[in-house]
C-alpha cells in the first residue's frame, strides 16, 4: 500500500474551531443527529501542567475495516479508490457496524447506519475533500500517507488498532 | 419554468457578522436553492493566506431554516416580555411604528426617541443594519442614538493618549519575522479567526518562534502556545509594570527609542523604582499581585528585550475590566521602551478597530445630526436612573440583541421594560426581540446584496450577492426603512430612487476595487507585511504622531480627564459587593457565536454544550463534577448550565462563553447568557468591565 493516499493530520495546528465539521454536514446534507466528522477535546495532566488536542475523526476508509466483516447483511462495502461505503437500501440498521468501529465513525440515523462517504465527487473532480479544504489552519492535507513532515513527529496518543485507517496523526516535535 | 436542472451557479458573498474577519463564501445554487456552502481553493501563500471560514462562515445553511428564525411581523398580544405575539401585516406594523414614533416626538421630542444600531448585520458598514438604520433618522429628526465602543473603549483610548490615534497595527503577516510571540489575553484560535492570525502564530511557531500565553484560561489558542502562564484576572498591570522595572533596572530598555520617540519616561521610571510612593514595583511585589512567579516575570522581561523581534500582542479582554486603560497604556508602554517596536516581528498590535478604511461609498447619512448621544455600556442605567431630559421613552433596535449583550442583562430589561414603546428589527427572535411590542423580520446576509469591508487596518471589502429570496415575508433594513421613510413622506430623501441592488451597484461603480470585486467578490489589499510605526521609529520628527510632543506619551496631561492618573500606574480592581462571592467570572467570546449573532443556529450550537469551566479544586470543594448541572449567581442573577471541570482555568477564576441567549425559567437563565451576571460598573473613562465581576457557584437543586 505504499500509494495510499489519506488524510494528513497536524494536530499541533488543530484549533478545535468546528470548520471541518460544518462544512462536512453542509456539504453532505446531513440532518441534525447525524455526524461524520467530530472534533474531540483530549485532556491531559492536571493544572498547571496540563495539555491538551482536539482530534478531528471521521471514517478513515481502513484497510481491513472493522466494520465490513461485521455487518450480516453485506451492506458495507469497499469501492475501486479504497473507500468504504455503506449500501442505505440494504442496511437494515442493526447497529453491528457501530460498535466494531473503533473510531467512533458510524451514527445511526432513522435505523439506517451513515458516516463519512470520503468526498468520492470531489476527489474524483480533482479536489480535496471538503474537510480539507474547509481547514483555516492548514492542519489537514490529503494525499500520499508516506509523506514525512518537516519538525513534525507522528502521534504516539493514535492507535490505529492494525486495521490501516488511512490517517496518519502529526505531532510538532 | 424549465425542469431541466440547471448547472450549479458559484455565487460569492461574506458573512457580515461582527466577528472582526470577513471571508469569501461561495454559495453553490441551483434553480434558486442553496445547495451548500463552499470557498475558493484558491492560491495560498504563507505571506497571503486564503481567507477561509470558520465554522459560522460555513454554518450559513443552518440559519435558513431555524426555529429562531423570524417570518412575520409581529404585534405583542400578552404583556411585554411574555414572549406572546400574533402575525401581523407589514402595512399594520409599519403604521405602529411610525405612530409610536410620531407620538414620542411630539409629546417630548425626537430625543426621547432611542436609535439603538448594533454591529449584528453587516457589522455596522455596508447598507444593512445601522447603516440602513442611520439613513433613515438622520432624515427623519435629531433623535437620540448609542454610541461608544462596547469591545475595545480602553485600549483605544489609551492609544490615542499615548500615540495620539487608533492603535496602529502590524499586518498579521509580519508575525513570520517574530522570534518570541507573547498572546496577552490575546485568544487568536478562538477571535476573529478567518484573517489568519492563528494560522500566522502556528506558522511563525514552526520557523522558530516560540509562544507564550499569558491568560487566566489555557484557552485553545494553548494549542500553538509553548507555555501557559496563568494570571489572576485584572492584575496583569502589575506583571506588566514589574517587566518594565526588569528593564530599566538590568539597562535592557532601548534607550535609544526612549531618547528619541517618547516622552515622559523620566517620570515613568521614577514611578517604577518607587521613587515617589516608596514602593518599587518589582517581580516580588507583581507576584503577590497577579500570582505569576517572580522569578518568571524577571525571565519573561530578559526574554522579550533580548529575543528581539518580538511581538507582544495584547487581547481586548484584559482592557475589559475596571482597570483596562491602565492595563492598555502599560503594556504599549511594556512594548514601547522593550526596543519592539517599529520593526518587523515586533508588532504593537494586530487588531483595531479603526485605522485605514478602504475607500469606498458609504451608504450616506441625511441632514440631522445626531440629538444626543448615550453610551453603549451605560445606555441600561441611564434610562433606569432617570439620567436623561427629555426621557427615552421608545425605542428602535435594529441589528442588536441588546438585553443579552449589554452587561448586566436585568438592568437591561427593566430599562426597556419601561419604555412606552420598543421595535425590534433582526432576522431572528432574540431574547431582545421578545421584549418588543412590534417585531419586524429582517433579511439576512444571504438574502439582500451589500458591499461591506473588514475592520479598519484589515484591507479588504467584500462584494456579497443576493444568493437567495429572502424567507417569509423577511424584508432587508433598507427596504424597512425605505417604508417606515414613506409614512414621513421620506421615500425618496431615503432611497433617492434607488432600490437597495442599485445603491450596491452604485457603491461598486464608485469603488477604487470595482473590477477585483466584481470578478471574485472580494478585494485583498497591499501583501506585503505592513510594520506599525516604522517611519515614525526611522525619523521620528518627519512623521510625528499627533500629541502634544509628536512623540509616544507616557505621561499623559489629558489623562485625568478621564478619571485617570498621568501615568500608566497600577490600580487595584475593586468591585462592590464580591466578599461572599470567592469565584471571578470571566466571559469571554465564543467561537461558535459573534457575540449574540448565530446564537440561534443549530448547526454551531449543537456542537458545544453551553458550560460554566471551573478548576478541579473548586469544583470539589463543592461537591461538583464534570458535567452536573450548577447554579451560577451574583447579586446581578442567576444562570443554571453544566459544569465543564477542567484544568485549563486556574483555581479562583470561572468561565461562561458571552452571547448565549438568555432564557429565564422561574427566575433563573437556563440559557447561559452571561450577563445576567456582570454588573453595570465601568472603568474610570466609562468602558466595559465584563470580566471584573464575582460569583458563587452551587450544585443544580442543592
Amino acid at each position: 500500500m505504499s500509494n495510499r493516499e489519506g488524510f494528513i493530520i497536524d494536530i499541533s495546528r488543530c484549533t478545535g474551531c468546528y470548520a471541518c465539521a460544518v462544512a462536512c454536514r453542509d456539504r453532505a446534507d446531513l440532518a441534525g443527529d447525524v455526524i461524520w466528522l467530530r472534533v474531540p477535546l483530549e485532556e491531559r495532566g492536571a493544572y498547571p501542567a496540563i495539555s491538551f488536542n482536539y482530534r478531528p475523526t471521521h471514517c478513515w476508509h481502513c484497510d481491513d475495516p472493522a466494520c465490513l466483516p461485521v455487518c450480516p447483511v453485506e451492506a458495507v462495502t469497499r469501492n475501486e479508490l479504497d473507500l468504504v461505503q455503506i449500501d442505505t437500501e440494504v442496511c437494515i440498521g442493526c447497529g453491528a457496524c457501530i460498535e466494531a468501529c473503533p473510531f467512533g465513525a458510524v451514527t445511526l440515523v432513522a435505523e439506517v447506519a451513515s458516516k463519512c462517504d470520503g468526498c468520492a465527487d470531489e476527489l474524483a473532480a480533482g479536489l480535496r475533500p471538503t474537510c480539507v479544504r474547509a481547514c483555516p489552519m492548514r492542519a489537514l492535507e490529503y494525499g500520499s500517507l508516506d509523506v514525512q513532515l518537516v519538525q513534525k513527529k507522528p502521534d504516539a496518543a493514535f492507535d490505529d488498532h492494525g486495521i490501516g485507517p488511512a490517517v496518519r496523526y502529526w505531532v510538532t516535535r | 419554468m424549465s425542469i431541466e436542472p440547471q448547472t450549479e451557479q458559484h455565487l460569492p458573498f461574506t458573512c457580515t457578522l461582527d466577528c472582526g474577519s470577513r471571508c469569501v463564501l461561495h454559495a453553490v445554487v441551483r434553480n434558486g436553492v442553496l445547495l451548500r456552502i463552499d470557498t475558493p481553493d484558491d492560491a495560498d501563500t504563507p505571506e497571503l493566506p486564503r481567507l477561509v471560514p470558520c465554522a459560522r462562515g460555513r454554518a450559513h445553511r443552518g440559519m435558513l431554516n431555524a426555529s429562531s428564525r423570524l417570518l412575520n411581523p409581529l404585534r405583542r398580544t400578552g404583556p411585554r416580555g411574555s414572549g406572546e405575539f400574533e402575525p401581523i401585516s407589514w402595512d399594520e406594523a409599519v403604521d405602529e411604528v411610525s405612530a409610536a414614533l410620531d407620538s414620542a416626538r411630539a409629546e417630548h421630542g425626537p430625543q426621547a426617541i432611542l436609535a439603538a444600531g448594533g454591529h449584528g448585520s453587516g457589522g455596522g458598514r455596508g447598507i444593512s443594519g445601522a447603516a440602513a438604520m442611520h439613513r433613515f433618522f438622520t432624515h427623519y429628526a435629531p433623535v437620540s442614538y448609542l454610541t461608544g465602543n462596547m469591545s475595545s473603549h480602553s485600549i483605544d483610548l489609551a492609544a490615542r493618549l499615548m500615540l495620539g490615534d487608533i492603535l496602529p497595527c502590524s499586518d498579521r503577516a509580519d508575525l513570520l519575522n517574530s522570534r518570541l510571540i507573547i498572546l496577552w489575553g490575546m485568544n487568536p484560535a478562538e477571535l476573529h479567526m478567518s484573517h489568519n492570525t492563528a494560522r500566522f502564530v502556528a506558522d511563525a511557531r514552526e520557523r522558530g518562534a516560540r509562544v507564550v500565553l499569558i491568560d487566566p484560561r489555557w484557552t485553545d489558542s494553548g494549542v500553538l502556545a509553548d507555555e501557559w502562564i496563568p494570571i489572576r484576572p485584572g492584575t496583569d498591570t502589575a506583571m506588566v509594570l514589574a517587566m518594565c522595572y526588569v528593564l530599566e533596572c538590568k539597562n535592557l530598555a532601548d534607550r535609544d527609542f526612549i531618547a528619541r520617540c517618547m516622552a515622559g519616561y523620566a517620570e515613568f521610571a521614577d514611578y517604577l523604582l518607587g521613587r515617589n510612593d516608596g514602593q518599587a514595583k518589582t517581580p516580588a511585589w507583581a507576584e503577590g499581585i497577579c500570582g505569576v512567579p517572580a522569578e518568571r516575570i524577571a525571565s519573561l522581561a530578559r526574554e522579550y528585550a533580548q529575543q528581539s523581534p518580538a511581538a507582544l500582542l495584547p487581547g481586548w479582554g484584559p482592557q475589559r475590566t475596571l482597570v483596562g486603560e491602565q492595563w492598555s497604556r502599560a503594556v504599549l508602554a511594556l512594548s514601547c521602551i522593550s526596543g519592539n517596536v517599529g520593526i518587523p516581528g515586533g508588532a504593537l498590535a494586530t487588531t483595531s478597530p479603526g485605522g485605514r478604511p478602504l475607500q469606498f461609498a458609504a451608504l450616506p447619512r441625511g441632514p440631522y445630526g445626531m440629538g444626543r448621544t448615550l453610551s453603549a455600556p451605560a445606555w441600561a442605567q441611564d434610562i433606569l436612573q432617570k439620567r436623561l431630559n427629555p426621557p427615552v421613552t421608545t425605542a428602535l433596535i435594529t441589528a442588536s440583541n441588546l438585553v443579552n449583550r449589554s452587561s448586566n442583562t436585568r438592568a437591561n430589561i427593566e430599562a426597556l421594560m419601561g419604555l412606552d414603546f420598543v421595535a425590534v428589527i433582526d432576522p431572528f427572535f432574540t431574547p431582545t426581540a421578545r421584549l418588543a411590542d412590534i417585531v419586524l423580520p429582517a433579511a439576512t446576509e444571504m438574502e439582500h446584496p451589500d458591499i461591506v469591508s473588514s475592520w479598519g487596518y484589515d484591507l479588504q471589502a467584500f462584494w456579497s450577492q443576493q444568493v437567495v429570496e429572502a424567507a417569509g415575508e423577511a424584508r432587508s433594513d433598507y427596504a424597512i426603512f425605505a417604508g417606515l421613510a414613506e409614512r414621513f413622506g421620506l421615500r425618496e430623501a431615503y432611497t433617492v430612487g434607488r432600490t437597495e441592488a442599485e445603491w450596491v451597484e452604485y457603491m461598486l461603480s464608485q469603488s477604487q476595487h470595482e473590477q477585483p470585486l466584481r470578478e471574485m467578490g472580494v478585494y485583498r489589499g497591499d501583501p506585503y507585511p505592513r510594520v506599525a510605526l516604522r517611519e515614525f521609529r526611522q525619523d521620528p520628527a518627519a512623521h510625528p504622531l499627533h500629541t502634544h510632543s509628536g512623540r509616544i506619551e507616557l505621561a499623559s496631561s489629558g489623562a485625568p480627564r478621564y478619571n485617570l492618573p498621568e501615568l500608566p500606574e497600577y490600580s487595584e480592581p475593586v468591585p462592590t459587593g464580591t466578599e461572599d462571592l470567592p469565584l471571578h467570572l470571566l466571559t469571554p467570546h465564543h467561537k461558535l457565536r459573534a457575540n449574540s449573532s448565530m446564537a440561534g443556529n443549530p448547526w454551531l450550537q449543537e456542537l458545544e454544550v453551553q458550560r460554566v469551566w471551573i478548576n478541579p479544586q473548586d469544583a470539589t470543594a463543592r461537591g461538583i463534577a464534570d458535567g452536573d448541572r450548577v447554579e451560577v449567581f451574583n447579586r446581578n442573577g442567576r444562570v443554571r448550565l453544566p459544569a465543564y471541570v477542567t484544568g485549563r482555568i486556574m483555581p479562583g477564576v470561572v468561565c461562561i462563553y458571552e452571547g448565549a441567549w438568555y432564557a429565564p425559567e422561574d427566575g433563573v437563565d437556563v440559557g447561559g447568557c452571561a450577563n445576567v451576571l456582570t454588573g453595570s460598573e465601568l472603568s474610570p473613562s466609562g468602558g466595559t468591565a465584563t470580566h471584573s465581576f464575582h460569583v458563587e457557584i452551587e450544585r443544580a437543586g442543592a
